[in-house]
């Protein structure tokens, strides 16, 4: 599990030896620790003259948030962050300066810096040159993403509905691209939308007093969410089938939790989860769909037990859970302002071969998410998924090494994701402060050079 | 001698279900003591998965996925009793190490005893009696037992050598102690499971007892199939979903043959009371005595305001218990014959009738110890002679008793039985209520070597 | 201190030998050798003087009658203070609790090489080795402990036919020397069988009953008895013989090992009876009292290592209880005896 690569090229002689070489050198990325600065340096907030009441705005907050803020770029200064916003530009040509203002400073962007544009989503009736100047700025963002180096990452926030700048979801987001909790999330777009939500009071515990169920919770990725989750402050239902309850007690017990041994296909998984999360911690906040299996295999040799069994699994699980933990509608057997978050892949969106079963069900996830998101809104909650690329875990770690390293080196940050990277996107997510992000693919994939 | 409650002059036994007896209540100045939920590790037959597994580690992975599954991490606990039959000298603390190596809090304190095959049920009595008493709020009880990893003993002659070589001061004097070592000293000894007075095994024992009461090999064979049916059943029913965390990679208790038959067991060659002139054919086999078994569990009490302050289950309280003991010494009655002995003195205490019963678990160390604890409660000379009782205890309905299978297809590490047994009566009694809506009441029987025995009633809350 | 004048069973008056010590077996296994020997010798070769009154009969000479010798072996002061450790030893061997109090058995082991003496004798007309341990009765009136001191006495009487040769009872007794002239506080009676000698007819020979199966070392036929449910097993192992040997001190050859009993014409090496009555009389437990009747009667020898089926069982009118050993898998008995509460 461990990128042996990544540490000999960042350490010693064969940092050495690997810069003479010309080696790719991915750089070792900044995770979220408590107490650490939110960014590594000073931040320049640079935007188009229309939007400068909203670079203001955004500003004011980061000076709130204790940053060394800067509204014009100096040659002496190593950038932990630039802000780019553009919400009020209204054709091509307003942005060019702001643009080139950040092009300015991008080599003296810190290690594990962070770019992150503002601005707002096309939308019907606009204008052509708004809508041109809009949808630029999501090619332009992604084409930077990858020009970044040394851990950096490039993200944006586009705000839908006429969103405020300040509106609580999107300085949360904002918070989120700009810690090292979107480490590995890298080249990606994140609509927002206005929601009424409150701002934690306390940016290191945004999780306190959720209650969160998390499957598949034994290991792996399913661990570390419930970790990141605990650590948030959520008070976390570890869920998985009987058989794993050796590692799933585990789990529960680091993160001071319970482990409901049950299997997410079976019909009443929702209900008695539910029944759980009520009678034992008083309320459920959070569902986290993790639960998923491989069963890896041409279509041509498929068997219909495998293919079944991901369907199964993966993508009918949620739908039963999802259908009991919402209800129908008509009364109080649902749960009002709940968070789903399910994982979906990569594979999903780009496709992987021998992985027709996996993929149509972690399609079908992206899916179910958009159609469920309304659904979900009408009772105060979101849905939104994840889409992991390669993250270094068990599973991944059986790939022969070539394969392996390939895969782990095609993306803008040169290296796999860490299953901590998914959770921490996860409980951004999760976050009652994310309540404006509904219906959402977040990759956390390292800007991965597959799919969209 | 017992003292009964005044009969109304009707049957005993399954016939009175009808006319129900009250719930029993705790004395005055008693609380009751609740059930929470169990956990426990799959058994696995002696040698195979947890071949290396010592006592400490297997109880304390029981005792975690007790503190997963009911979020006891850092909780200071009142107490957590437990035992192992076979235990190394090492393990003289063996519960209090097995809760400095879980998540509970180090401030949890606990201590080791032991009752043989009824350790675990002991030890569920004794918390539930400091619950009752309120000395403590809540409480841990449990057992374990490995043969796998049973303690080996070094001979007499050994022993006394190496204990006159540590005591001895100079050399000259450690070697004089070694050269009384004999060769035949050197043979390491092996924890016997022979009752140490009558030097023969339990099986042995109950051979002689089976025989004495005449009970048949078919009769056997057909308690032994209906354990591992049932046990099979409430496996795959997800019976033990919440009941059971795995350990070392295993899931299911493993000595469960789900597809076994009567014809398959009738195959097997008697081991037990080849000796024994009566019956000409022995009688007790493989298939319808416990094999020797690892494993571990454990139950979690409490006062019912402590459960609910934390937002717990209540499954059921433990009502009473009652312990017994034999003489088989000279073979005045069975070795495992005690628990026929507690049972009409904790129905009298309680005001119960042997049919006012949902549940029956009975230990099936062996099948025939089922069959002969009934038969001795149907048979008025016995219940005379023995029991000081005018009439039979009476009969049991036989679908009531082991639904959900007991040791025969489980298993038995003599400590973790009465944990499994209990959780299980307990979990029972609490669906039987949610689905009657009436309470439910189970009786519980654990024979134990050295001609013990303990029973417990459990009722729905 | 002058004790009641000693007397046989039967009223015939003993001479009294008073020994400084009780005597170590080991000598008296030597001198028992020899004296074998000797009586061996005698009969095999009649016209050699042999010493006593009696004389062996397989000679062509005419027969003599053998006589025992009319004298009492005694010792007194024996301390038992010392004792303590070779008590505890003895219990945990015989699975006594271990305790200050002298079980039945182990004041058995203690006269017996005072008896040992009387039979070594030069006037003693049988010879010690090849003599079958036949029955054993003892009688214990009360608690003798650690720190008494005690009076031994022992002497031979009842000589009688048997059928395979002549038996003769060693009779020992204990005496606490703090009630001088009082009845002992143990008496046993041990029977011995030494083969191949005769006396002249004098009616029906006296059998012990269980001895009707096999006297010592004959087979009883297999399968002719139904033993009863048995309540215990022991499983005795090689070292067995040896182990008793070495508390009791009776180093007979047939016990301790294979190739020193196969001389006596022993398969393997067997256990000592007195071994086998006493774990019985263990096994009774504390049911028996501090004063009762201890008797056992050995039908066929224990082979070592060996695993014996034992019921040790209440008798039916409840005053005492019954024992008896067999081999589980050829249903041959062992031993039987009982014990009875005074």
């Amino acid at each position: 599990m461990t990128d042996s690569y990544t540490k000999a090229v960042n350490s010693g002689f064969t940092k050495t030896l690997a810069t003479k070489l010309g080696l790719p050198r991915p750089a070792v990325l900044r995770r979220f620790r408590a107490g650490d600065p939110l960014t590594v340096g000073p931040v320049l907030v640079v935007s188009d003259e229309a939007s400068t009441g909203d670079a203001d705005a955004l500003a004011r907050v980061l000076l709130g948030w204790g940053l060394d803020v800067r509204r014009q770029p100096t040659d002496d200064t190593r950038w932990g962050a630039v802000l780019l916003v553009l919400t009020e530009a209204e054709r091509p040509t307003d942005v060019s300066a702001a643009v080139l203002a950040v092009g300015s400073v991008l080599r003296r962007l810190a290690t594990n810096g962070r770019v992150v544009t503002v601005s707002r989503a096309a939308a019907e009736g606009d204008a052509p040159a708004l809508a041109a100047v809009r949808n630029g700025v999501d090619g332009f963002l992604r084409s930077l993403a990858k020009e970044l180096r040394a851990g950096a990452t490039g993200n944006g926030i586009v705000l839908t509905d006429d969103a405020a700048v300040d509106a609580p979801s999107v300085l949360s987001t904002l918070r989120f691209f700009l810690s090292a909790r979107s480490a590995y999330v890298d080249g990606q777009l994140l609509p927002v939308g206005p929601a009424d939500a409150d701002l934690p009071a306390d940016w290191d515990r945004p999780l306190a007093g959720q209650v969160a169920v998390v499957t598949g919770a034994a290991r792996g990725i399913g661990a570390a969410i419930a970790k990141t989750l605990a650590r948030d402050g959520a008070t976390v239902v570890c869920v998985d089938v009987p058989a794993a309850g050796e590692g799933l007690a585990r789990t529960a017990n680091a993160v001071g939790g319970t482990a409901l041994q049950l299997d997410v296909t079976s019909d009443d998984a929702g209900r008695r989860i539910l029944e759980h999360a009520r009678t034992r911690h008083g309320g459920l906040d959070v569902v986290v769909h993790n639960a998923g299996i491989l069963r890896d295999k041409l279509l041509a040799n498929m068997k219909p037990a495998q293919w079944d069994a991901v369907i199964a699994v993966n993508l009918e699980a949620q739908l039963r859970i999802n259908d009991q933990l919402l209800g129908d509608g008509s009364g109080d057997d649902g749960v009002d302002g709940l968070r789903i978050v399910s994982l979906a892949s990569t594979s999903g969106i780009a496709g992987n071969k021998g992985q027709t079963n996996y993929g149509f069900s972690k399609a079908g996830v992206i899916g179910h998410t958009r159609a469920t998101a309304p659904l979900a809104a009408s009772r105060g909650g979101t849905a939104n998924a994840v889409a992991p690329g390669f993250i270094e875990t068990e599973m991944t770690s059986s790939i022969p090494f070539a394969t392996r390293e390939v895969a782990r080196r095609l993306n803008s940050l040169q290296q796999g994701g860490q299953p901590v990277d998914v959770a921490e996107a996860i409980a951004f997510l999760a976050s009652p402060a994310a309540a404006g992000v509904n219906g959402q693919v977040l990759r956390v994939c390292g800007q991965n050079l597959v799919g969209r | 001698m017992a003292t009964r409650k005044p009969s109304d002059g009707s049957p005993r036994g399954s016939s009175r279900t009808s006319s129900r007896a009250a719930s029993p209540s705790a004395p005055a100045g008693v609380r009751d003591a609740v059930i929470v939920g169990g956990n426990r590790i799959p058994f696995s037959r002696a040698g195979k998965k947890y071949a290396d597994a010592s006592n400490q580690e297997m109880f304390t992975a029981a005792l975690e996925g007790l503190v997963a599954r009911f979020g006891l991490q850092g909780e200071r606990i009142g107490e957590v009793v437990g035992g192992a039959v076979l235990k190394h000298s090492r393990d003289f603390n063996l519960i209090r190490e097995s809760v400095l190596g879980s998540s509970l809090s180090p401030q949890t304190p606990a201590f080791d005893l032991q009752q043989a095959c009824a350790t675990g049920l002991e030890a569920a009595i004794t918390v539930a009696n400091k619950i009752r008493l309120g000395q403590i709020e809540s409480g841990i009880a449990g057992g374990t037992d490995t043969i796998s990893d049973a303690p080996v003993a070094v001979s007499e002659g050994l022993r006394r050598a190496l204990l006159d070589a540590s005591h001895a001061k100079t050399l000259q004097a450690r070697l004089k102690a070694f050269a009384k070592v004999r060769p035949a000293d050197l043979k390491p000894l092996s924890p016997a499971t022979d009752e140490p007075r009558t030097g023969l095994s339990m099986g042995e024992h109950q051979a002689i007892t089976t025989a004495r009461w005449g009970i048949s090999r078919s009769a056997q064979d057909e308690v032994a199939l209906a354990s591992h049916q049932h046990l099979a059943a409430a496996w795959d029913a997800g019976f033990f979903d919440d009941l059971v965390t795995p350990f070392r990679g295993l899931t299911r208790d493993d000595n469960l043959r789900a597809d076994t038959s009567l014809e398959k067991l009738a195959s097997l060659k008697p081991v037990f009371g080849r000796g024994l002139a009566e019956p000409a054919e022995p009688t007790m086999t493989a298939g319808n005595s416990t094999p020797l078994t690892d494993g571990a569990s454990t139950v979690l009490l409490a006062s019912a305001d402590w459960a609910a302050e934390r937002d717990l289950p209540v499954l059921a309280r433990l009502v009473d218990a009652e312990t017994a003991a034999v003489d088989f010494v000279h073979g005045h009655d069975g070795l495992l014959m005690a628990p026929v002995h507690a049972v009409p003195r904790l129905l009298a205490r309680t005001g119960l009738d042997l049919g006012d019963f949902d549940f029956y678990e009975i230990h099936e160390a062996f099948a025939s110890t089922v069959l002969t604890t009934l038969a001795a409660w149907e048979d008025a000379d016995y219940c005379k002679a023995e029991l000081g009782l005018d009439t039979p205890l009476g009969s049991i309905d036989r679908d009531r008793l082991n639904v959900n299978g007991s040791s025969l297809a489980a298993g038995h590490p003599f400590a973790a039985t009465g944990g499994r047994i209990l959780a299980t009566a307990a979990k029972l009694v609490a669906a039987k209520a949610a689905e009657t809506g009436k309470p439910a009441r189970a009786l519980i029987s654990v024979c134990a070597a050295g001609g013990l025995g303990a029973t417990a009633v459990v009722e729905s809350v | 201190m002058t004790a009641a004048a000693p007397a046989t069973s039967a009223g015939e008056p003993l001479r009294v030998e008073t020994l400084p010590t009780l005597p170590g077996l080991g000598a008296l296994y030597a001198r028992g050798a020899a004296a074998s020997g000797r009586i061996a010798a005698g009969r095999a070769m009649p016209g050699l003087p042999v010493i006593g009154q009696g004389r062996a009969a397989e000679g062509d000479g005419e027969a003599r009658p053998l006589t025992l010798p009319d004298v009492a072996h005694r010792v007194t002061g024996v301390p038992t203070v010392d004792l303590a450790h070779h008590l505890h030893d003895y219990q945990r061997l015989l699975h006594e609790p271990v305790t200050d109090v002298l079980p039945a058995g182990y004041l058995h082991v203690l006269a017996f090489p005072l008896a040992t003496a009387v039979m070594v004798r030069g006037d003693f007309p049988l010879p010690l080795l090849g003599m079958v341990h036949l029955a054993n009765a003892v009688e214990l009136r009360g608690p003798v402990v650690v720190g008494d001191v005690l009076e031994v006495r022992a002497w031979a009487e009842n000589l009688r036919p048997h059928k395979r040769g002549v038996q003769v009872d060693l009779v020992a007794e204990v005496r606490r020397q703090a009630e001088p002239g009082g009845a002992p506080v143990w008496r046993g009676v041990s029977t011995y069988l030494a083969k191949g000698f005769h006396l002249p007819w004098t009616g029906e020979p006296d059998l012990p009953a269980a001895a009707t199966g096999g006297d010592g070392d004959e087979r009883a036929p297999a399968g002719t008895w139904t033993p009863p449910l048995p309540t215990g097993r022991w499983a005795l192992g090689p070292g067995t013989g040896r182990a008793y040997g070495a508390v009791s001190g009776d180093r007979n050859p047939i016990h301790l090992s294979a190739l020193s009993a196969k001389a006596f014409g022993f398969p393997r090496a067997i256990a000592h009876g007195m071994y086998t009555a006493a774990r019985a009389l263990a096994d009774v437990g504390h049911a028996r009292g501090d004063a009762y009747r201890w008797t056992v009667e050995f039908a066929s020898p224990v082979l070592l290592p060996g695993t014996i089926d034992v019921a040790v069982t209440p008798d039916g009118d409840g005053t005492g209880f019954a024992y008896v050993g067999w081999n589980g898998r050829r249903h041959r008995q062992h031993f039987r005896g009982a014990v009875t509460p005074l």
